[in-house]
């Protein structure tokens, strides 16, 4: 869901008679190039790197949970507390589109339309901490170790 | 603690924080949802947004299963689990037991992890500093009692204990353990 996320216009702007269509990575460098660099970084942040950051992380947590009596557990558990913790900034882009939509609807002068992208980055949202939900990170710890978050 | 192992550390605020600022979260619901979130003005101009404008944006555009995301996690599940937390807090206070892992001890562990208007929040700033050199956009009451309502949930969701709220049950009901100890 990441890929067509990433590759399908997320928001269309129409502004006076001008439209343009916008992929995540593509807002965030108009945001960098219009001097807001600390929210272009946000949303870099919350849409780019959070995600695949997750996704990676999840995928390490699982291998390590395969192999079977890891040799730090303590460090595992709190990556997928970190991992935990850090899913839901992914919803950013989501909401943004969302209040967009409902706020910027002055016809032709300047309308935004929410587009497929932001629906399979949505659904890669919600997958990552269904999946993160459904990970328990008790796996790492030998019957009778405690084990530490 | 348990064999020199800290298992779980107990919040330093008291027992009847999370009751302070759920019912606090509760009474800004209703403004945060009805009142105005932010207006924005071109050319003469002006359009009004609510809390759940986007969502019926959304709705009105296909994307239904978005607008349902949005409204669950923006809205409902944060204003559903202020009222679990405030019953929890208030069943607890006045002396009716509360089980650890009973329906509503379940549904706080579900709904927090669903509750994310804090992220709202940074995304209508994000919004606002990205509108702003496009339109005239002004925050209206409703995202002060949005923003206070986040603020609060997270305080509530925070001090909120179901070890210390049950331990208050049973000292309630139990006069004499209180002199015990």
């Amino acid at each position: 869901m990441l890929v067509p996320a990433n590759l399908l216009p997320v928001l269309s702007t129409e502004s006076s008679g001008r439209n343009s269509s916008n992929t995540i990575v593509s807002g965030v460098i108009e945001l960098w190039r219009q001097g807001l660099w600390a929210l272009a970084l946000i949303v870099f942040t919350a849409s780019v790197v959070i995600p695949v950051l997750k996704v990676l992380g999840l995928s390490w947590l699982l291998l390590n949970a395969h192999r079977g009596a890891p040799r730090n557990p303590r460090r595992l558990t709190k990556i997928y507390a970190a991992l935990d913790f850090i899913g839901r900034w992914s919803m950013l882009d989501v909401f943004l589109a969302s209040f967009l939509a409902g706020l910027v609807r002055f016809g032709e002068f300047s309308t935004v339309t929410p587009r497929s992208g932001i629906v399979a980055f949505g659904a890669a949202v919600v997958l990552t901490m269904l999946a993160t939900k459904a990970f328990d990170p008790r796996v790492f710890w030998q019957p009778g170790e405690v084990p530490q978050y | 603690m348990r064999c020199g192992t800290v298992l779980a550390q107990r919040s330093r605020l008291g027992p009847d924080t999370a009751l302070v600022f759920s019912i606090t979260g509760l009474v800004l619901a209703p403004p945060a949802a009805l009142l105005t979130f932010v207006s924005a003005g071109k050319l003469g101009a002006v359009r009004m947004s609510h809390l759940f404008t986007g969502v019926g944006s959304l709705w009105d555009g296909g994307m239904r299963s978005l607008a349902v995301l949005v409204l669950l996690c923006g809205g409902l599940v944060p204003f559903t689990l202020l009222g679990v937390l405030a019953t929890a807090c208030s069943r607890a206070r006045l002396g009716f037991a509360i089980d650890r892992f009973g329906l509503l001890s379940r549904t706080v562990k579900v709904l927090e992890h669903w509750a994310i208007p804090e992220v709202q929040v940074l995304a209508v700033l994000v919004a606002f500093m990205k509108l702003g050199s496009v339109v005239n956009v002004t925050m209206g009451p409703g995202f002060w009692c949005y923003s206070a309502m986040a603020v609060s949930l997270l305080i509530a969701q925070h001090s909120f204990d179901f070890d210390l709220i049950a331990g208050c049950t049973r000292a309630s009901s139990d006069p004499d353990s209180a002199t015990r100890s």
